[in-house]
């Protein structure tokens, strides 16, 4: 059974809640503007189109509360460290602000339904909110598309990595990671060894260390699924072996670099290269 | 890495193995209509208007079938049927150009195909439910029987079609990290992946 916070990330849908329900929002915001707009152009009562606006910000509203329940769980599901969790927090931020905006518009326009046309000031405050929605929407979209958040993670049944495991490098030696038991079967973690970075799961009661980015279009391996000895890329569905790196389904071509990873003495130790003695195509 | 891309749409379009070489306005007008400019797919971002706004429409007539709610709702819904036919003429050129380039064997080619098909069906259902809108309109008479069957046969339709939808970008991954390569190229060789050589 899924848990709620697996129902909220849609996993079990294949497909996460937050991008479908806001196309309400999205939809219906700049759908109230130029109903604004055309009452100004035609401000005849027939037409009803200040109370239609009203409806639209009203239903809008509420949508996006909604929205922003699920998104909210999607947000805390980005690891602390990635790129996009800066781009994140200003989607969040952009939005409370426009649907706080929109929500004072709405209180200004409540008294005023019978009018032909929208006040000013609630169009301009309109105006406002929706040059936010627009560029705060822009975020969203490269989120998902830029930055591949919310991609392949319903394959995911074990937790994302919540921060990489940040170690330096001590020559050219093994260093510790962590201590015995670090992952359970199929559990990943993301390591950066000096600038190195590794992902680390446990496969086939193993554990295995490759790089983290995918061959094909550097999706994060470490958010990908492991099963069957294979990891599978979140983004594209290119599956490698977890012990070897060698690409066993495409499209990546390219097989993964390995390092060596051993558990000793109740401690992790991964052997993490220095980025120069990688040789391309070895 | 973006000449390849440009040649892969090319030789997929065309569906020959060689790569013929488009005329520069026809390349530049795919990269346009995929989002190039923009920074992410155009189409994702167009559909929010007549997924959404016929999904409420749908709503609303319900509630003024059933005579719930206030009277103005029919405009609104009106409103709405309208705004979504204008948001449609945007999403099937933006569709078009993100799905041709799909590698036919890929399962999101044939998930694309049926997402296009139940879209366009959906968008003629719409306008019939907008022509007997207006007919309505002029007549007073509401949201007739037609009007409301056709706008939950329309509805129906946009809801299966946007869940394949969300499943070629969330499960298949169309779209992901078409327009990012670069960036996330530059991330995984400082972080000392191995990469294929770049083209």
């Amino acid at each position: 059974m899924p848990t709620p916070k697996e129902i909220m990330e849609g996993k079990p849908l294949r497909s996460p809640l937050h991008p479908a329900l806001v196309h309400l929002p999205i939809a219906l915001f700049p759908l109230s503007f130029i109903l604004d707009l055309a009452s100004w152009m035609s401000p005849r009562p027939e037409l009803q189109l200040v109370r239609c606006a009203f409806i639209a910000i009203a239903v809008g509203i509420a949508s996006a509360v909604v929205a922003a329940i699920v998104g909210l769980v999607d947000y805390t599901g980005i690891r602390d460290d990635h790129p996009a969790k800066k781009t994140a927090t200003l989607h969040m931020v952009l939005n409370l602000v426009a649907v706080g905006l929109f929500a004072t518009g709405l209180g200004l326009r409540y008294g005023s339904l019978q009018l032909e046309r929208t006040g000013a000031l609630p169009l301009l405050i309109s105006g406002i909110a929706l040059g936010l929605l627009a560029y705060s929407g822009y975020l969203g979209g490269t989120l998902v598309y830029d930055d591949g958040i919310g991609v392949g993670r319903h394959r995911r049944r074990t937790p994302l990595p919540e921060k990489t495991i940040e170690r330096a490098r001590a020559g050219n030696t093994p260093v510790v990671i962590g201590t015995v038991p670090l992952l359970a079967e199929g559990e990943t973690a993301r390591v950066d060894v000096a600038g190195t970075v590794v992902a680390i799961t446990r496969s086939k009661d193993q554990l295995c260390a490759f790089q983290e980015f995918c061959t094909h279009r550097c999706g994060p391996l470490s958010e990908g699924k492991v099963e069957n000895g294979q990891v599978i890329c979140p983004w594209h569905g290119s599956r490698f072996s977890t012990a070897t790196g060698k690409v066993t389904q495409g499209p990546a071509k390219v097989d993964l670099r390995t390092f060596p990873i051993e558990e000793r003495e109740g401690k992790v130790w991964l052997q993490a290269e220095a980025r120069s003695s990688a040789s391309p195509g070895a | 890495m973006i000449a390849e891309q440009k040649n892969h749409s090319r030789h997929i379009l065309s569906g020959t193995p060689e790569f013929p070489v488009w005329p520069k306005h026809r390349v530049k007008l795919f990269d346009f209509l995929q989002g190039k400019w923009l920074g992410h797919p155009l189409h994702p971002a167009v559909v929010h208007v007549p997924l959404a706004l016929w999904l409420m429409a749908a709503v609303f007539d319900v509630f003024i079938f059933f005579k719930i709610g206030v009277p103005v709702l029919t405009r609104l819904s009106f409103y709405c049927v309208m705004g979504g036919l204008v948001g449609a003429f945007a999403s099937v050129p933006t569709g078009v150009a993100d799905w041709a380039p799909i590698k036919k064997e890929k399962p999101a080619w044939r998930l694309g195909l049926y997402h296009m098909m139940l879209n366009l069906v959906a968008i003629f259902i719409w306008a019939a439910n907008f022509g007997l809108r207006l007919n309505a309109l002029d007549k007073q008479s509401g949201v007739t029987g037609p009007i409301l069957a056709t706008s939950l046969l329309g509805a129906g339709l946009l809801l299966v079609s946007g869940y394949i939808g969300s499943l070629m970008v969330f499960d298949q991954g169309v779209g992901i990290g078409r327009l990012s390569k670069k960036k996330w190229r530059a991330i995984a060789e400082r972080a000392g992946s191995r990469l294929p050589e770049e083209k």
